[in-house]
């Protein structure tokens, strides 16, 4: 198959060589009919997955053991789609080139709802049969995890087997447990069983859910095995600094997303900012030493050749050394010509200080995330900034030669009002008036003040797990008083779509009954939904007619605090006790501390016998 | 300061690497062999290495030249070993040279292009026929053919002082012929084989059916001795 794909496939699609698997630290091993295979799944282009962090720790992780052979396989892109099945050939790992089907495991890395639809065209490609139900013995157990398996009931028919939270230590049980169900020749549902019984691990199968007839809800979420946990409690590794990270990783030969070196510095963020579901499931807060960041970074620009490394977290100032470490690491790359960067950056002066440190000479374009326009706004959601902040900062960014500052928003957050909206505007205004107080000398030639705006979609495990979405035609008027508000020529401004969001909204916190739209909408060929180009509302919403669902009811429909959630089974450690007292802080505008300021028991300490936060 | 010209191979394994892509790996193979590669000055500094020649995607060759700028004496064992064992499978460096700095630039001294050519014709062409078309297309004085300008415009342009020759032999068993094509530079100007393949289909009837799934393969590519 290898030979014909490489003459006969290959020079008719664009980016032949993403199909290979032959880049510069790819493993290849020989395979022995005991090796576990397992093909990384990420349902997005090779050029978005491979710039995936977590892909390549599971990538290192599961082939630091000689009896697995972890390969990779990404989306193919629509050309290459065509070609497969015009050619009737499978889809792939890529790495051995062997049919997805034949592999032990195919697992699935879930970072955003709008790449489910991928996952089934990526298993009907592979040849696997879609619904779990109906597997057969021989084919792989289809496996996923990574933020969205934080919710994995929209996904629950089609996947064997969830990994609930970091799955660097489960994932090798789940392969010991493989090794042992070998051994002993037992049935598919053997395996899934002794699964089952991993903590952290989830296997729909095993659960049954009733529902209102009437109004829709949950009435009833429970396993109907003993084997199954009736709450599935989240993996986290507690000792951040020790834990696997690979010297080696693959290097893409085409230009990936982010393509440099990605190093974690820390997990988790203690800001608490409440439409954030990363800052709740990733908690607690752990952070890596000085030392083992610079040594590890070392030996990865050594293995690769990468000339950038950017330092990944939710909020790299946060990090408690973040001035000790950034001295060292330029020093470090100063002989390398290697360039850092800091994605993630709050508002504060301080963060520009440090840009300046790194960026000797480019001023490329500065961005900040103030999120909502208004204090009163940005107190519901808890975003730590004040006006104050922001305007030093792009002061202090003004002073030092910035002209272009992008500043990100959210529309439809809870309780907002139309004077919220104008507050974006408004601060938009402040900003460029910052510009024209700096003396002409020392600014920028040319100024470009971009506001960018999205739809707020609710996320589960957050606050604002229980709220209603703003429809869609609120989000239009919203959108369009916004555009009417701005009046400088100065500030352009930049929406997104809100089909999209409203899509999202509903698998975000959807339950199993999505399962059959799912189905249906891949049947009609949606694919790539998170590509404007191929997201197709119309096909979706006959999807949702025919499976005789209605989508409002989980994008729109507000809560009670009491109603049982599809995710509810999952205990992420932070309490839904703690959730609901924010969602009551929010709407009274009452703000919650920084983590290491004040702990506000989130949960995450009775959660872990023996963890402390803050030291 | 010294500037290494080296000669390399691409060979299948690598052959879908664009341009931009092959720039990338060397800059990070050089990086990874610990090479001290001299960058440029000014705002935005890059690492001062170049090919003679931009291969195309599906290219293969045994002949490519590149060059680049270290700041430390090295020898030439050294390099070569020390870049090959980066290199993946599919690009190996085969020689290489340590010039004065007055050297020229590589792509100044290109002389010719020896190419063999795997590619599909339309069923049941008589080799021996085609082999005549071969002949009087090259005994044409002048070939003309469409290309567009800097502008983007279409002008015309001469291809036959750039052909050298053109052989054609048979793929026994297959739906494809052989073809082994001399091509000559001229002020660093050549034509690419597929541009002459097309020509020579337009001169006569349609033989050979031109699609992504040719096979290129560059032998030889010959370089003026003062480079
Ligand atoms: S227990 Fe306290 S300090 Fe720790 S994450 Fe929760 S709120 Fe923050």
């Amino acid at each position: 198959m290898n030979n014909y794909i490489e003459k006969n496939i290959l020079p008719l699609v664009t980016k032949p060589i993403t199909y290979l698997g032959n880049e510069v630290n790819a493993v290849h091993k020989i395979p022995s009919p005991e090796m576990i295979r397992f093909a990384f799944a990420f349902p997005d282009t090779y050029e978005v997955g491979m710039s995936h962090l977590g892909m390549k720790i599971l990538y290192g992780l599961l082939n630091e053991e000689k009896d697995i052979w972890c390969e990779r396989v990404f989306a193919p892109w629509v050309d290459m789609e065509e070609q497969l099945r015009r050619h009737d050939l499978p889809l792939y790992g890529l790495e051995s080139m062997m049919p997805l089907n034949d592999y032990d495991f195919v697992g699935f890395t879930l970072q955003y709802e709008m790449s489910f639809s991928n996952i089934l065209n990526m298993l009907e490609l592979g040849k696997i049969t879609l619904r779990s139900a109906q597997r057969k013995e021989a084919e792989p157990f289809v496996i996923a995890g990574g933020p969205c398996a934080y919710n994995p009931e929209p996904l629950s028919d089609f996947i064997d087997i969830f990994v609930i939270g970091e799955a660097e230590e489960v994932i090798l049980k789940i392969m010991a447990t493989h090794r042992e169900w070998k051994k002993t020749g037992g049935a598919r549902q053997d395996f899934l069983k002794m699964a089952a019984a991993i903590e952290g691990v989830y296997v729909p199968a095993f659960y049954a859910v009733s529902y209102d007839e009437t109004t829709g809800v949950i009435t009833a979420f429970a396993p109907v095995i003993e084997e199954a946990p009736a709450t599935i409690r989240k993996q986290f590794i507690e000792d951040l600094d020790q834990a696997y990270f690979p010297d080696k990783i693959v290097v893409s030969y085409t230009e990936t997303v982010h393509d440099r070196i990605s190093y974690e510095i820390f997990r988790g963020c203690g800001r608490g900012c409440r439409f954030c579901q990363a800052g709740m499931i990733y908690r607690p807060t752990r952070e890596k030493t000085v030392p083992t960041i610079q040594s590890k970074i070392k030996a990865l620009i050594a293995a690769t050749g990468y000339d950038e490394v950017s330092l990944s977290s939710l909020s790299t100032g946060d990090y408690s050394e973040i001035e000790t470490l950034i001295k060292n690491l330029v020093c470090d790359a100063e002989s390398g010509k290697v360039s850092i960067s800091l994605p993630s950056l709050r508002i504060d002066s301080l963060s520009i200080e440090m840009l300046e440190e790194i960026q000797k000479v480019r001023k490329a374009g500065l961005t900040l995330a103030p999120e909502a326009g208004t204090q009163r706004m940005r107190d519901v959601i808890n975003k730590g900034v004040t006006e104050e902040n922001l305007m030093d900062t792009v002061k202090t960014a003004f002073e030092k030669g910035w002209g272009h500052v992008k500043l990100y928003f959210m529309i439809g957050l809870p309780g907002e009002t139309l004077a919220d909206i104008e507050g974006i505007a408004d601060l938009g205004q402040k900003v460029v008036d910052e510009y024209y107080k700096i003396d002409r000398e020392s600014r920028n030639k040319s100024l470009k003040v971009v506001l960018s705006a999205s739809s707020f979609v609710p996320k589960p495990f957050t606050p604002f797990q229980w709220m209603g979405q703003n429809t869609p035609e609120e989000f239009k008027n919203k959108q369009r008083h916004l555009k009417a508000s701005i009046k400088d020529r100065k500030i352009s401004y930049s929406w997104h779509d809100s089909g999209v969001s409203f899509l999202e909204a509903v698998f975000a916190r959807g339950d199993r009954r999505l399962g059959l739209v799912l189905e249906k909408a891949h049947q009609k060929g949606c694919r790539f939904d998170g590509w404007g180009e191929y997201f197709d509302l119309q096909k979706w919403t006959e999807a949702f007619v025919e499976a005789g669902i209605d989508p409002d009811f989980y994008a729109l429909r507000n809560r009670d605090y009491d109603e049982i959630l599809p995710w509810d089974f999952i205990d992420t450690g932070v309490t839904k006790k703690f959730l609901k007292a924010e969602a009551q802080k929010a709407e009274a505008a009452v703000t919650t501390p920084f983590c290491p300021e004040s702990c506000s028991n989130c949960g995450i300490m009775e959660f872990k016998k023996g963890w402390k936060c803050n030291g | 300061m010294v500037k290494i010209q080296y000669q390399f191979k691409r060979s299948t394994p690598l052959r879908f690497l664009s341009h931009l892509d092959q720039q990338r790996l060397f800059q990070r193979a050089f990086r990874r062999a610990n090479m001290p590669v001299e960058y440029s000055q000014g705002f935005n500094p890059h690492p001062r290495m170049s090919f003679a020649l931009a291969m195309s995607v599906g290219l293969t060759s045994d002949g490519e030249y590149g060059e680049v700028i270290v700041s430390e004496d090295i020898d030439v064992e050294t390099f070569i070993s020390r870049m090959n064992k980066v290199l993946p499978n599919g690009l190996e460096i085969v020689s290489a040279n340590i010039c004065g700095e007055g050297v020229g630039s590589l792509s100044a001294a290109l002389s010719k292009s020896v190419y063999r050519i795997r590619i599909k014709v339309i069923p049941e062409t008589d080799l021996a026929a085609l082999a005549e078309a071969i002949q009087s297309y090259l005994a044409l004085p002048q070939i003309l053919i469409q290309k567009r300008n800097k502008k983007g415009k279409y002008v015309e342009k001469d291809i036959r002082p750039f052909i050298e020759s053109i052989a054609v032999f048979a793929d026994p068993g297959t739906d494809k012929v052989n073809i082994k094509m001399t091509l000559i530079y001229i002020e660093q100007q050549c034509v690419k084989p597929e541009q002459i393949l097309e020509s020579i289909n337009n001169q006569n009837s349609a033989v050979f059916l031109i699609d992504p799934t040719i096979e290129i393969h560059r032998e030889k590519l010959l370089i003026t001795a003062d480079a």
